[in-house]
């Protein structure tokens, strides 16, 4: 390499989430190409539905938006700026969704997901986070082991008399606090699934919340203590899979955890995985057979904790010098990993199912806006952004709306409801067991 | 930092409240720097500033009261759509309000005359989506697919794709514009009716008046709905395909492809490209800077420096590759006879085919601007020209033997000459020369760098597009005049009396090199005293 006329000094990083001045870099070098908010341009529909940020489609300033958000962040960095309502707005009125992270990777090496994640674990710190609204949620896992504050001695109440669950297994159902408490539909399907398929499972002996909302919310102190339980309590239960129906649980076991606690996702002792992957491989090796028709016409919405924000966690730490070069050397995260594939075979193999896709799909998929602690704290973007996405469901004429997250099912359901009730939303794991 | 209360009051009963802010830290979102195009330079440290407000209009009605308005308090203003274009669109002065057209974002075709007319919040890949479609196209400009199409073509808009037309604003139909004190012009044949289908109009064109050559940056106006004409393409689907960061266009290759020919000499590049242009084939031909290559080929970018590290200026030198994008615009057999004619084109010069993948991962829908900023983190094209393909062909090499005396803290690139293509069908050539380096090193020599090429091109005859607003004006303008300079101040002081119009536009960079202490050992042109900017 011929830079030996440059002594650019090396500095020490590392993307360690607890100090906001080890994203500096990456927030300065944000070019304003704006990759973060535009749909990514091969695949630019046309003249509607061109963006995939719900807050800065929201909010249309700039500053909404990641381009604005990481220079903001920069400010913040250099103790610009008093903390204010405006600036907890624009930081915390975000699902961070992943949309930002992938589309500025798809041409640069910058980290701006967890520049965002920095930013809110700073706001804690000093005291001006989180949102009134995650506060009471965090109140509630400390106190209910669930963030709606429910009995605890509820939570598995979903488990009725035909669904056999297994005392020791190697598979762990960690049905999460929406299909335990609210969304019941969802883990009793996905019990039957796993019985059909002559998976046995069982479940934790005493389950708590993933304190997805905790670390989602910059709480980081709260997320590292419940992570390292439910790591201890999956470890000791011998399980060698950890399966969620929820998109967001799954985000929280497979890339939070490991991040919190700073190591690789291969180190967890245990598999993370969705039951997208599983029904997929199940359909494919021939353990589970959809065989009954199901009438119905119906999208799919890749839920961004299950696509893009899902790649595996690889810890580093290391040096960065000439020309921001790093070393050691580092795969970065770009939102290949994601299920995309998986739903899709999963569908297509649902005799009577017609599938017809949204404009914008995948990587370029429009959040529905209710993850991560937006719709608690700012219930009208998570309301705009599902209202966003339901244009594509009417302008494609679906019946249904499926996704594979109870955060997207519940706030689809609400806006659904608010128009009309055509549009039926339903979670893949009840598609696939009206198929069996 | 804010505009007055008054001001404020008058702008937010225009608009609402909804679409207007003066918190510091929604305007702290609209910082010009530290990244972006033509950001870590002097220029963007030193002539920038955070807004004093930020309004959103809906409507030209809208634009034409901000800017009445603006007149009436003076109230510095700049007309703004995405911000990709560097600090040259963000606010120069204290207390500016920051004009964001993205909400104004109409769009139609008119698919029995060919054109679509567009507000500037259209972007360029939803627009070339739509002409897609219809079997038509756009050329998207170099600047990328998420630039707006307005301020692209009131700006640049030249791509591979210039090879069937090349002037830019040859493509720019009727146009609308608020002036700098709130009066609408209307140019081409909007002049005298609602269909925008002819550039020319009624009278003197005025196009010039938006671009010079490459544009005067918002400080003649503002320009609030614009036609463009749309080229016909060929029938086939382009498949969008692949997952991020790996994504293209699948082409249809009986219609559509993408060719790579290697030939033994400069010489010999520049024979192929000639021909291309004299037998009238194919939709694009370019040469671009190797190290593109490289970014293309790697995954990242330490890997980039893997793969550029291998070559030297030997290797360089002794590179010569011609990308063409031959299209069956008419039918495929005129794509078989395209190639079969491009065939001996190369052959007669002893070229040979390069393997090519069937997909277009950048120039039809994406130009992908983004990516010259994986290997260093800074960026700009300090020149872009087009003259004719001998003036292109030594305009590179003479910008490389510069810029080697500023290598640090630019990247090695080994003397490329940057990026040459054809346009017009061969009666013009393009050049463009462009830098990188990375904004933790001194960044000084860049902006000496930055003028030295406008002594450069004066001293060697070289035609430049950076006359203006990009350069010192005082420098270029009694070079290139020799009294551009009169004439160009002379029309911002009619039309905006004020100077409320993104000052100190096109007076910027004389500005700069005034304030800026290590300009001044450089600064060997004359200036007035004063400039004549109003107080």
């Amino acid at each position: 390499m011929a830079n030996d006329r440059y002594d650019t000094p090396k500095k020490k990083v590392s993307f360690e989430v607890r100090d906001l001045n080890n994203f500096v870099y990456d927030m300065s070098r944000c070019i304003k190409c704006k990759g973060c908010y535009w749909v990514e341009h091969t695949y630019m529909p046309g003249i509607k539905y061109t963006t995939r940020c719900p807050s800065g489609t929201w909010k249309e300033f700039d500053s909404y938006q990641a381009a604005g958000k990481l220079r903001i962040g920069l400010a913040v960095a250099e103790g610009k700026f008093d903390w204010s309502e405006k600036l907890l707005e624009v930081i915390y009125a975000d699902p961070l969704c992943g949309a930002c992270d992938v589309g500025c990777k798809r041409n640069l090496d910058l980290e701006i997901g967890l520049s965002l994640e920095a930013l809110r674990i700073k706001a804690v710190k000093d005291g001006a986070g989180p949102m009134p609204a995650h506060k009471k949620i965090a109140k509630n896992i400390a106190s209910k082991h669930n963030r709606f504050g429910s009995p605890h001695e509820n939570r598995e109440k979903w488990v009725t008399k035909d669904i056999k669950v297994a005392a020791k297994a190697d598979v762990l159902y960690f049905a999460g606090c929406s299909a335990s408490y609210t969304n019941n539909e969802i883990a009793q399907a996905t019990g039957k699934i796993l019985n059909a398929s002559g998976t046995p499972f069982m479940v934790m002996k005493d389950e708590w919340c993933c304190g997805n909302v905790l670390y989602s919310v910059g709480m980081i102190d709260e997320a590292v203590e419940t992570a390292k339980r439910n790591i201890e309590a999956v470890r000791a239960s011998g399980a060698k899979i950890l399966l969620t129906s929820c998109a967001e649980c799954y985000r929280t076991w497979k890339v939070d955890y490991p991040k919190m606690l700073d190591i690789d996702t291969a180190d967890l002792g245990f598999t993370v995985m969705h039951l997208l992957d599983f029904a997929d491989k199940a359909i494919e090796d021939g353990r589970l057979k959809p065989a009954k028709k199901v009438d119905l016409r119906l999208t799919y919405h890749d839920a961004c904790s299950v696509s893009r924000l899902s790649d595996a966690w690889r810890p580093w730490k290391g040096e960065r010098g000439w020309m921001g070069t790093i070393e050691p050397r580092y795969k970065r995260r770009r939102g290949t990993e994601g299920l995309y594939a998986q739903p899709r075979n999963i569908l297509g193999a649902i005799p009577g199912l017609t599938v017809v896709e949204m404009p914008r799909i995948r990587e370029n998929a429009f959040c529905c806006g209710a993850g991560r602690g937006t719709k608690e704290a700012f219930p009208e973007l998570a309301r705009f952004a599902a209202g966003q996405r339901f244009e594509e469901v009417k302008e494609i004429g679906a019946e249904a709306l499926v996704s594979a997250c109870p955060f997207c099912k519940n706030n689809f359901s609400q806006t659904a409801k608010e128009n009309g009730g055509e549009v039926k939303v339903m979670d893949i794991a009840e598609v696939i067991a009206a198929s069996l | 930092m804010a505009i007055a209360k008054e001001a404020y009051k008058a702008l937010e009963s225009l608009v609402g409240s909804e679409f207007i802010t003066d918190d510091p830290v929604l305007c702290e979102g609209y910082r010009s720097g530290p990244g972006g195009y033509e950001s870590a330079t002097g220029y963007e440290k030193v002539m920038t500033k955070i807004p004093g407000a930020v309004i959103l209009p809906r409507t030209t009605e809208d634009v034409q009261k901000i800017v009445k308005i603006c007149n009436r308090y003076k109230v510095a203003y700049v007309p703004w759509s995405t911000g990709f274009y560097g600090p040259r669109s963000h606010c120069h002065v204290e207390n500016e309000l920051l004009i964001d057209m993205k909400r104004m974002r109409d769009f139609e075709i008119d698919e029995k005359h060919w054109y679509a007319t567009v507000q500037p919040g259209v972007t360029y890949s939803p627009l070339q989506a739509e002409c897609l479609k219809r079997g038509g196209y756009v050329v998207v400009g170099g600047g990328g697919a998420q630039v707006s199409v307005v301020a692209n073509m009131i700006c640049d808009g030249w791509s591979p794709l210039s090879l069937r037309i090349g002037f830019p604003h040859r493509r720019i139909l009727g146009l609308e514009m608020v002036l700098p004190e709130g009066e609408i012009l209307k140019m081409g044949s909007l002049a005298v009716h609602d269909d925008a289908f002819w550039g020319e109009g009624i009278g003197p064109d005025l196009r010039g008046m938006l671009r010079g050559y490459t544009g005067v940056l918002g400080c003649l106006g503002i320009v609030t709905k614009l036609a463009l004409k749309i080229l016909p393409f060929q029938p086939e689907e382009l498949k969008p395909t692949g997952i991020s960061p790996n994504t293209g266009l699948a082409l249809p290759t009986n219609r559509v492809k993408w060719l790579n020919f290697q030939v033994p000499s400069k010489e010999a590049e520049t024979k192929v490209m000639y021909e291309i242009g004299r037998a009238e084939i194919a939709g694009a031909v370019t040469k671009v800077p190797l190290f593109w290559r490289a970014i293309a080929k790697a995954e990242g970018k330490e890997e980039f420096w893997d793969i550029w590290g291998k070559e030297s200026e030997e290797t360089i030198k002794n590179f010569h590759i011609v990308r063409v994008l031959l299209i069956g615009y008419t039918s495929e057999a005129q794509m078989r006879y395209d190639e079969a004619v491009l065939n001996d084109i190369v052959k007669e010069v002893g070229g040979v085919q390069r393997p090519t993948k069937p997909i277009d991962q950048s120039w039809i829908k994406n130009a992908d601007s983004a990516g010259m900023w994986l290997m260093c983190g800074a960026y700009v094209s300090v020149d872009y020209v087009i003259e004719s393909i001998p003036h292109a062909d030594t305009h590179g090499p003479t910008y490389a033997a510069l810029k080697a005396q500023y290598t640090p803290p630019f990247m090695p690139d080994y003397g490329d000459p940057g990026w040459t293509m054809v346009c017009e069908a061969g009666h013009q050539g393009y050049s463009e020369y462009l830098v990188y380096w990375d904004p933790d090193e001194d960044t000084n020599p860049v902006d000496q760098f930055y003028v030295e090429t406008s002594k450069m091109n004066i001293r060697d005859r070289y035609y430049t597009s950076l006359l203006a607003s990009h350069q010192p004006l005082y420098l270029t303008g009694p070079k290139y005049g020799p009294n551009y300079h009169e004439w160009l101040l002379k029309v911002k002081g009619e039309f905006d009396p004020q100077w409320v119009c993104h000052p100190p536009v096109p007076l910027a960079h004389d500005e700069f090199v005034e304030r800026a202490e290590w300009m001044k050992p450089i600064k060997d042109w004359e200036t007035p005293e004063k400039f004549p900017i109003p107080e």
